[in-house]
């Protein structure tokens, strides 16, 4: 992880008021319970979650891992504030989203989320600094900044992520690996204490994969955020993570425990 | 939202979908387009009616006619001139500014003359009537005034002898002349379009510019005739045409009300010299005239330019359904617009949905798609508007150059004005941003779960 290092200092180094400027982040301890979690989706037979229970402490660095289909990122999309149909209850802090208004959970997911999708998600018509950036465009109070500052600090994320001056790049001029790392670099815009991360290395190759987890995995060591990933990938496990197992919808291990 | 970030995503989303737009706002082009010109149209056409033709704040009064035929006879059993105690009548109704008298010429008169202009002498028939030169002062100034015309006071023998607006008169003296003013004339412009149009080409004669004409002195015989003998006696005046006015006679000149009557109580009666034919009143505002119109009706009298009105309603009628079609264009293209708008959305969900994972509320996604539609609405409002005054630009080239001249043709038959290019162009906007509402509020329903899903 050297590079990764080398990365950050670098950013500091050259764009020294956007360290300084970064965005307050709230200090919550962020700490995740899902209470007896049920999901069905319309027309669906069976239950994708049944009567799930856990808890998350804060700064966890958390590996699901199940089939497809076993309901990993459908438990992401309830704890990110994605999807709100759902029977009993997931709390944040001990405040439980459903008390949330659709408003006050976009200010969530603006502020304290950071979602990693599989799929990448990127706008193929914006720059790769204004799909970081993307997020800016929906901020409101103090996490509403000027344009210059937006700009520096999408440069500084893309940095830390390993694409340093890859600003002006179309998504579309990128490997997939490299996707991923701003698909990543959007996810950590705003400095979020929760990082959700979709199968982050399920679309590349094992040496691409392998970077994306040391990259969590520095995130982890070096940040103070909770991170979350779903995936098939045991180099995540690997990687010091503590590993939850979902199949059918259920945990594997009732304590919801991990390795 | 940041302004030029979002603002950057708006032309982004834009210009990734120009083809959906653009086939979209090609409804908008063709009913701004529409609208704008029929408008343009109507509105200048029925200014033109109402303030040249028929001027809202001048109406022409006449006695009431009451024809009855009789084998070849046409029997007017009405009154057929107005008096002074009918012109006092007028001007104490209320909401009557000024009363304006006409006077007709009650004998006949030759015109001769024009030699300079046409290269040859003219004489012809020709009918007058007078008005007082108030009721043009705003429009000629000074220069059509009454003169006095039996006023010799300086001997003379040639013309330069008595300065810019007499000349010297020898027929009335054998030892010498004696300075006398220019009868100023006013012609209407249908004079001039009905030489310039068919007159001049039954005889051979050059097309002359109105303007040239400023000055041009002719004679006429007050009391001769070509049609029959006249056993008048004839009075000569030297006339000076001193403008071209919608004021004057359709069909002959105008001399100052003075002279007129000077003339009938010369050549007619004294009472000729005290009868109008007509009078024009002077309405306080637009608003008021309809009340004074009623009081003259109900003093016997009647309106001469309901024509007019009517042609002019007419025009409002035509107008109104012309640019309903441009409305019903506009309607249309909004209706295509949330055509286009739901397929965007339904392309874009995924987009959306990550927009909305990012922290948009439902609110953004609606503003945002709503100002796309705004934009859409405005660029194809301003095309559709450049279209529209390119139209007019073609129509009145066209006009100026296939149309034959014809009385109070105008220069332009569009009113282009920037209250009804603003008042399009916003209604443009709206359409767009109504259409674009329901697959907006589409967009930003349901959870980003389901949008980035595709669902």
């Amino acid at each position: 992880m050297g590079g990764l290092t080398y990365h950050l200092a670098a950013s500091c180094i050259l764009h020294p008021a956007s360290c300084i400027l970064h965005p307050r982040r709230a200090t919550l301890r962020c700490v995740i319970t899902l209470k007896n979690v049920t999901k069905r989706y319309p027309g669906a037979d069976i239950d994708v979650l049944a009567g799930i229970d856990l808890t998350i402490e804060a700064h966890d660095f958390v590996s699901m891992v199940g089939r497809s289909g076993s309901g990993k990122t459908t438990l992401l999309n309830l704890i990110g504030g994605l999807d709100t149909t759902y029977d009993g209850a997931i709390e944040v802090d001990g405040e439980d989203l459903r008390s949330f208004a659709d408003f006050e959970l976009s200010e969530l997911r603006n502020r304290m989320v950071g979602h990693v999708f599989q799929a990448y998600h990127l706008l193929d018509h914006l720059t790769c600094r204004e799909n970081v950036s993307v997020a800016a465009l929906f901020a409101r109070g103090e996490m509403r900044r000027e344009a210059s500052w937006v700009r520096r600090r999408a440069e500084e994320v893309l940095a830390t992520v390993g694409l340093y001056g890859a600003g002006r790049r179309r998504p579309s001029t990128l490997s997939g690996g490299e996707r991923q790392r701003v698909a990543l670099a959007r996810a950590l815009f705003h400095q979020p204490a929760i990082l959700l991360c979709d199968e982050p290395t399920g679309n590349l190759d094992v040496e691409t994969g392998r970077e994306i987890v040391e990259l969590l995995s520095d995130l982890h060591r070096n940040g103070d955020m909770t991170i979350i990933a779903a995936t098939h990938d045991e180099m995540i496990s690997a990687a010091g993570a503590r590993v939850l197992r979902l199949r059918d919808g259920r945990f594997i291990d009732p304590e919801g425990g991990g390795e | 939202m940041i302004g030029r970030g979002w603002l950057r995503a708006v032309t982004a989303d834009l210009v990734r979908h120009w083809r959906h737009f653009a086939a979209a706002s090609v409804g908008i082009i063709l009913g701004v387009a529409a609208l704008t010109f029929f408008l343009a149209l109507g509105l200048n056409v029925r200014e033109l009616l109402l303030v040249q033709v028929f001027p809202a704040d001048h109406l022409e009064v006449a006695p009431r006619s009451a024809n009855i035929d009789l084998f070849a006879l046409r029997l007017d059993l009405g009154r057929d001139v107005l008096d002074a105690a009918v012109l006092a009548d007028l001007a104490s109704i209320e909401g009557v500014d000024a009363v304006y008298p006409k006077m007709r010429l009650t004998v006949p008169a030759l015109a001769s003359g024009g030699d300079s202009i046409f290269g040859t002498g003219l004489q012809t028939e020709i009918v007058a009537d007078g008005i007082d030169p108030k009721l043009v002062a705003d429009d000629l100034g000074g220069v059509f005034r009454e003169v006095d015309g039996d006023r010799t006071s300086t001997p003379c023998s040639r013309d330069e002898h008595c300065g810019d607006d007499s000349y010297c008169d020898r027929s009335r003296s054998f030892s010498g002349g004696m300075c006398r003013p220019f009868i100023p004339v006013l012609v209407s412009p249908y004079v001039v379009e009905l030489y310039n149009g068919a007159f001049r080409r039954s005889y051979g004669l050059p097309k002359i510019n109105p303007d040239s004409l400023m000055g041009l002195a002719f004679e006429m015989d007050f009391g001769a005739s070509t049609f029959r003998p006249s056993a008048l006696p004839t009075i000569r005046e030297r006339m000076r045409l001193a403008g071209v006015s919608d004021k004057a006679i359709p069909l002959g000149v105008t001399l100052p009300l003075g002279e007129v009557r000077r003339l009938n109580m010369a050549l007619d009666s004294a009472a000729a010299g005290e009868r109008y034919h007509s009078a024009v009143i002077e309405v306080r505002s637009k608003q008021s005239a309809p009340g004074v119109v009623d009081a003259i009706q109900e003093m016997g009298l009647e309106v001469r330019d309901r024509g007019a009105r009517r042609a002019a309603l007419a025009t409002a009628i035509i107008m109104v359904v012309l640019a309903l079609v441009g409305g019903v264009l506009i309607a249309v293209a909004a209706a295509h617009i949330m055509h286009v708008f739901y397929l965007v959305v339904m392309v874009r969900r995924r987009e959306i949905g990550l927009l909305r994972a990012v922290g948009a509320r439902r609110g953004d996604i609606r503003n945002l798609l709503v100002a796309e539609a705004a934009v859409v609405g405005m660029v194809a409002g301003i095309i559709g508007l450049a279209t529209a005054v390119a139209a007019g630009a073609a129509a009145n080239a066209f006009a100026s150059s296939r149309v034959p001249d014809f009385p109070f043709k105008p220069e332009s038959f569009f009113a282009f004005s920037p209250w009804l290019m603003i008042a399009v162009l916003t209604l443009a906007v709206v359409a767009c941003v109504i259409g674009a509402l329901p697959p907006a509020f589409r967009a930003a329903s349901g959870d980003p779960a389901e949008a980035l899903a595709g669902r």
